[in-house]
């Protein structure tokens, strides 16, 4: 049984391979014929600036490694010098990164807590579903008279946002539990509703707690954009400086090198989200 | 019904599970309706009978899994309240842990709630030799076969010795040679651990296969229309005469208009 399963396998492996590579090739011709495109649009149009051409925009994005610039590090309160993207991207990750990880560890745990317990989740749910359509941006009015447009206040609008996407990845995830695992961990011995929380809960809800955390982690670098437009240090404040001096080059730069981040960040997480659900 | 009745509280002290008067409703139908039988210690009992007779209602209720609305379920003489690892349970549909590895699955009841066993590996492997997955140890359940998930799954529910073992509808969705071996695996471990089975099935050749004792049940609302005992050397031979005449009296059972004095 398991033998014709096997050799179906190794011999759709080699087409596949094939089909793989021509798959890379049309990706391949998709990427060229968007950048000629973009070069013939940037050579038509004037002024330069309306659209910069690919060939400045990646001139500039080397100069954002060529110069420095020295931020200053939030609680250490000490100065770091780093070539200029890199630092301005650190400045980025020093409210995206808090936020994240404290919006999703408090989403989940609530997700987790409504999902499991019936009552608390008669409690809360008219609660959510009236804060939960409030887009994380809104929020930013409060960002500002609670915390000022800075590092605190950018951390917390990416919080808000990180919230509910893992608040309903756990959410979710605790009540597909299937009552057949319940029934058959509390046939051998889990009598603990603690318990069976961490031992079937948890573990069975993994999956969609993981792809919730890795949706939040895309979703956030949005918020945290946003957030830098109102003046909160980082890549997204330096879009708009540089717009503001008509660089639009280096405005293309900047986000070339979110996209970047991004892509370093989701390519990662998929990395430890196979090695954990390796049993999937 | 009456003259069964009687021989079960003539023996009431030595059966190991007795089922009382059990009735229990859901919203329409009548599951469970007045279902009285016991079953013997080291006795194999197969529940024949139609879907919606009630006949996994009435497992799970002995599991501990659901409470009856009336009616009472002892075991050993103190009454089911809630699951308990004397009873152990192997489910239809497999009920593995995904994340856990075939050893995993079969270690999970004896770390509960702590483990107990003086070496809780070597009693892993002896499960693993047991029910034939030596080589599996590590795959996950999604690499089995249907056959081999539920050994899997009987592995486990055996693992913390229980001296019950309630199976609903094990080999349900296994292909038919492979149902054939897993009987011959089970009876061969039956006879090993001695144990108490109640198996639920609703085809009469498995039940007549493995059973001493065939209860049948009839549907909506569940009860029970006679038990037969199969006096019948192991392994049994499908085609013999007196084997087929079993599969035929029960089917007769099961396919007889109902009788309203029996409720």
């Amino acid at each position: 049984m398991s033998l014709q399963t096997d050799s179906k396998s190794s011999a759709t492996t080699m087409p596949r391979f094939e089909g793989d590579a021509k798959r890379y090739l049309r990706g391949l011709g998709g990427l060229t014929a968007f950048l000629i495109v973009w070069w013939i649009g940037a050579m038509m149009t004037q002024p330069s600036y309306l659209v910069p051409g690919p060939v400045a925009s990646v001139r500039a994005f080397v100069d954002l490694f060529a110069t420095s610039t020295a931020i200053v590090v939030p609680v250490l309160g000490s100065e770091m010098v780093l070539p200029t993207g890199l630092a301005h991207l650190a400045e980025t990750l020093f409210h995206y990164v808090p936020g994240l990880l404290l919006g999703a560890g408090c989403g989940i745990s609530l997700g987790l807590a409504m999902g499991w317990n019936g009552a608390l989740d008669d409690w809360f749910r008219p609660l959510v579903r009236v804060l939960r359509p409030i887009p994380p941006l809104a929020w930013v009015v409060f960002a500002i008279v609670w915390f000022g447009i800075h590092h605190t206040g950018a951390a917390f609008i990416v919080f808000v946002g990180a919230f509910w996407i893992n608040f309903y990845g756990a959410y979710g995830g605790v009540e597909g539990v299937s009552s057949d695992l319940t029934d058959a961990a509390s046939t051998l011995g889990v009598e603990r509703d603690l318990s069976m929380l961490k031992l079937v809960a948890l573990p069975s809800a993994a999956p969609q707690v993981l792809t919730g955390f890795r949706t939040s982690i895309g979703r956030c670098w949005m918020i945290v954009v946003g957030a830098e437009l109102f003046g909160a240090p980082g890549v997204g404040y330096e879009i708009i400086n540089a717009s503001n001096n008509l660089a639009m080059a280096t405005s293309v730069a900047y986000m070339f090198l979110i996209s970047l981040a991004f892509l370093c960040m989701d390519v990662g997480f998929r990395l430890v989200e196979r090695s954990v659900l390796a049993w999937r | 019904m009456a003259m069964n009745k009687l021989s079960s509280t003539a023996r009431e002290s030595s059966q190991k599970i007795s089922i009382r008067s059990v009735s229990k409703a859901y919203e329409s139908t009548h599951a469970l309706d007045e279902v009285s039988f016991s079953v013997s210690e080291g006795e194999f009992c197969c529940v024949v009978g139609p879907s919606g007779c009630g006949k996994t209602t009435l497992l799970r209720a002995i599991a501990g899994l659901d409470d009856p609305d009336s009616g009472s379920i002892l075991v050993d003489g103190d009454p089911v309240t809630e699951p308990s690892l004397n009873r152990g349970m192997v489910f239809q549909e497999y009920a593995l842990f995904p994340w856990r590895t075939v050893r995993g699955n079969i270690r999970f009841g004896l770390d509960r709630p702590a483990c107990a066993c003086a070496d809780c590996e070597a009693r892993v492997r002896e499960l693993v030799d047991l029910v034939g997955l030596d080589g599996f140890e590590d795959a996950y359940p999604k690499e089995l076969s249907g056959g081999m998930k539920q050994r899997v799954g009987i592995a486990r529910a055996l693992a913390v010795d229980p001296e019950i073992l309630l199976m609903d509808e094990p080999f349900g969705s296994v292909d038919a040679r492979t149902r054939d071996r897993l009987h011959a695996e089970l009876l061969d471990i039956w006879a090993q651990t001695e144990q108490t089975v109640v198996f639920i099935t609703h085809d009469i050749d498995e039940a007549v296969t493995l059973a001493d004792r065939v209860v049948v049940m009839d549907a909506d609302p569940g009860t029970v229309q006679s038990t037969i005992s199969i006096d019948l050397e192991r392994p049994r031979e499908r085609t013999a005469h007196e084997f087929v005449d079993y599969v035929a009296r029960i089917r007769d059972e099961l396919g007889s208009p109902r009788d309203i004095s029996q409720k």
